[in-house]
């Protein structure tokens, strides 16, 4: 069914006995009235932003000049010094540790977070839920805050948001993926008398295990797209250098490093897909 | 002698839902090849299931070898559970796993958690499990993965796993209806003398009627949760059966 | 049957097999977790001023400070929450305008002019996802300016790439018969566009724009901190100030603005699909 608001009050024919209008009564003053709505939201929030359109529009060249004159040329001799060179190594290790972590604390928290494996539903379920939604919903760089605020600046703080970050992120993916599974042998293995941990082990694992591996290196790719600025706030890393030429006005050095981002981006990208293509062949 | 019986069996999937079951009595003895058939949601799945509490009856009596099954708690119920071996119509094996780990895993009630999580398993459980895959014909196929191999191989498969527990009472859950009539008459053959090697007695839920009265020496037949018929296979007839299946054939 | 001592010597190959498939295993997992203890000695052990962090009793004192929750703060939340919401709205629907030609040029099957238009599309996408939105919110509040505006084109750039992904494999993976049925009764490209491309793909887009709304809810919290308004500018305000029961209310704030967008999201999606 397509929803098509286009004007209907065409020329009306005359009144035939079998006919047919677009306009339904109720159906339609529902589309209206919502789409009336949603526009009438959309006007009102341009008002109570203080949205200056003019701004919007005048912006695209104010972009352009801004661009050519204060970012270009990027300085790219500053990204190949060693000092930012080793915050780069560092970034990979805080996403390679934070991913790690993450994961550890995520494969438990899939288990108790499906609904077909969860030990009790009543109680641990919701909980598990609950913690996954906390985790994820919390954004990366407040836990980055939060941790630079109780453990001081440095890596650690970052390796900590990063581990929270992916908990969520990774223990939602779980819990989805384990919930997708055959039940049949789940039933198999529990009417042999096993354990919960051995009906998982056997169970459970099998099945989900290509899963989990391409969402693990997933999570280590949008972990190290978030190591990138968690050190913005003092958590470590390339952010770190970022915040500092901002705040200098350093703007052909800042251009230069979201140069670097972009292409360390793109190779993290690539290998993930790599390896996610390869697992899955592997099954 | 009856090894298990099952006093007016009820059960019931949600508070308010409709009762699947609605009073089952029967008993099984020790060498008895018993089948449950009737038609598709008659109830016969979830009688089985309720033997080994996959499925929770909201009341009756089962006895198995004088243990009051639905009063255990979950350790006694997970003891009693390795004693009982199941067979499945999807045959219910892990299909990434290796025929081998799929049989071993016949022997996850009898293991520590530790030997599971680490896949230990002792000499002695790796060759029964090579003795049980020989038995049912399947010592070529040891190291393939499950998913490799034919339906009657993996129901096979299947019959190894609840081997490798020593049943004392083996459940069979359709155990043909996913096979073509040839291999199911092979399958059925091998588990009628396996169930004579092992001196274990059979619960079958099989849809299959020419089965049922070739193979099973004792029938019950259900129809929507009700007993309609209890003896042994020469005692049924064709109007019997009609009765039982009455409701199909609208 | 096999005799006894056959079984024996199988037993000794499987178990010998088993052993080898295990130690391949343990070598990839040993890799794993040597470079976790490199990483951990470079970024944490080495990294950290344990000196000026203190014992453990001083660590979860300074954390204790973040337990209480400061009611009076409450009142204050309100109308940054709704910038937040709006501000995430605005930025999904302008991402939606962005997207059009992002996702016209990066379905194969539609895209003009392949070896142009395709790799552009992909660049733009790539773009998008790969800068956080923290560096989109810098760069557009360097701009236009502090204020929503820098947080709505920082979002709107931001979901560009992931709704024009999935737009474009949604519309390479459509049904080509209606396209050709539209074509054969004399449909132009937009014509088959309106009548046989856009209701197979819509639902798919709208599931897609739902989902970036709710993420943007979460991304819209935190861009106040680099100026863009919102919850996140009053949680740089109650650090800044040491109200830490204050950060810990507007933590609480932003958890039900993300709840309050999944429940939304929960319904929309149900009218709609």
């Amino acid at each position: 069914m397509v929803s098509r608001t286009t004007a209907q009050a065409r020329t009306e024919p005359k009144p035939a006995p079998r006919e047919w209008r677009r306009f339904k009564f109720p159906e339609s003053l529902y589309k209206w009235a919502g789409l009336m709505a949603a526009l009438l939201f959309l006007s009102y929030s341009i008002v109570y932003l203080n949205i200056p359109l003019e701004r919007f529009f005048n912006m695209f060249g104010r972009v352009g000049t801004l661009i050519t004159d204060r970012y270009y040329p990027p300085e790219m001799e500053y990204v190949t010094e060693p000092d930012y060179l080793s915050s780069v190594f560092d970034t990979i290790q805080m996403a390679y540790l934070g991913a790690l972590f993450g994961m550890a604390a995520a494969i438990p928290l899939g288990w108790f977070g499906s609904y077909n494996m969860t030990p009790s539903r009543r109680f641990v379920y919701p909980f598990a839920r609950f913690v996954a939604m906390c985790t994820r919903a919390v954004h990366e760089t407040i836990w980055a805050i939060l941790f630079v605020t109780i453990l001081g600046f440095g890596m650690m703080a970052g390796v900590l948001a990063l581990t929270m970050f992916c908990i969520g992120f990774a223990g939602k993916l779980f819990a989805e993926e384990i919930e997708a599974i055959d039940m049949g042998p789940v039933e198999a293995i529990r009417s042999t008398g096993a354990s919960e941990l051995a009906v998982m082990v056997y169970g459970v694992f099998p099945q989900v295990r290509v899963a989990f591996t391409g969402i693990g290196i997933y999570t280590w790719d949008v972990a190290f797209r978030a190591a990138t600025v968690v050190g913005f706030f003092g958590a470590g890393g390339m952010g770190w250098y970022l915040k500092r030429n901002v705040l200098q006005i350093e703007t052909t050095r800042v251009s230069a490093i979201l140069v670097s981002i972009i292409l360390l981006v793109l190779v993290s990208e690539a290998v993930s897909a790599w390896a996610r293509a390869r697992v899955a062949k592997a099954k | 002698m009856s090894i298990l019986s099952v006093r007016d069996l009820r059960v019931r999937y949600s508070a308010s839902g409709p009762e699947i079951l609605k009073g089952i009595s029967f008993d099984v003895e020790a060498d008895d090849f018993f089948a449950i058939i009737g038609p598709s949601g008659a109830g016969k799945s979830t009688l089985i299931r309720c033997i080994n509490r996959l499925v929770e009856p909201i009341s009756g009596k089962i006895t198995l070898y004088g243990t009051d099954v639905l009063s255990l708690n979950s350790r006694k119920l997970r003891r009693l559970r390795r004693d009982i071996g199941m067979i499945f119509q999807e045959f219910n094996l892990v299909d990434r796993m290796s025929v081998m780990d799929n049989v071993l895993s016949g022997r996850l009630g009898y293991v520590s958690n530790f030997t599971a999580l680490f896949r230990l398993f002792s000499k002695e459980d790796i060759g029964s499990a090579l003795s049980v895959l020989d038995r049912v014909g399947l010592s070529d196929h040891v190291d393939k993965r499950a998913d490799q191999l034919s339906g009657g191989q993996r129901q096979r498969v299947g019959i190894a796993r609840a081997l490798m527990q020593n049943p004392k009472l083996l459940l069979l859950d359709e155990p043909t209806s996913s096979l073509d009539p040839k291999i199911s008459r092979e399958v059925m053959a091998l588990i009628i003398e396996i169930a004579a090697e092992y001196k274990v007695p059979i619960l079958c839920n099989i849809h299959d009627v020419q089965l049922a009265l070739e193979f099973c020496n004792k029938i019950i037949g259900l129809q929507d949760g009700v007993k309609m018929f209890d003896g042994p296979t020469s005692k049924m007839n064709s109007k019997k059966l009609d009765e039982i299946y009455a409701m199909e054939v609208l | 049957m096999a005799s006894a001592s056959t079984t024996a010597r199988n037993v000794d190959r499987i178990l010998a097999a088993r052993t080898k498939a295990k130690f391949g295993r343990s070598i990839i997992y040993a890799a794993v977790i040597a470079m976790a203890v490199f990483s951990i000695k470079t970024t944490i052990i080495d990294d950290t001023d344990w000196a000026r962090l203190g014992s453990v009793a001083n660590v979860l004192a300074s954390a204790a400070e973040f337990l209480g929750v400061d009611w009076g703060l409450l009142p204050n939340l309100l109308e940054p929450a709704i910038e937040t919401i709006m501000v995430a709205t605005l930025g999904t629907l302008l991402g939606v305008v962005v997207c059009v030609p992002a996702i016209w040029f990066g379905a194969l099957n539609i895209t003009p002019f392949t070896p142009v238009t395709y790799p552009l599309a992909r660049l733009m996408m790539t773009l998008s996802r790969s800068i956080h939105e923290i560096v989109w919110g810098l760069f557009f509040v360097a701009a236009v300016g502090l204020g929503a505006l820098a947080g709505v084109l920082a979002l709107a750039i931001r979901s560009v790439g992931f709704i024009a992904k999935m737009s474009a494999e949604a519309i390479e993976d459509l049904d080509p018969n209606p396209v050709e049925a539209i074509r054969a009764v004399g449909g132009s490209d937009f014509q088959v566009f309106i009548y046989a491309i856009l209701p197979q793909v819509l639902p798919v887009i709208v599931g897609v724009v739902i989902f970036e709304w709710e993420i943007n809810i979460r991304r819209s919290s935190i861009l106040g901190l680099v100026g863009a308004g919102g919850l996140g500018l009053v949680f740089f305000r109650q650090l800044n100030t040491f109200n830490f029961p204050g950060v810990t209310t507007v933590i609480l704030a932003i958890l039900a603005l993300i709840l309050f967008g999944e429940i939304v999201s929960y319904y929309v999606r149900k009218a709609i699909i």
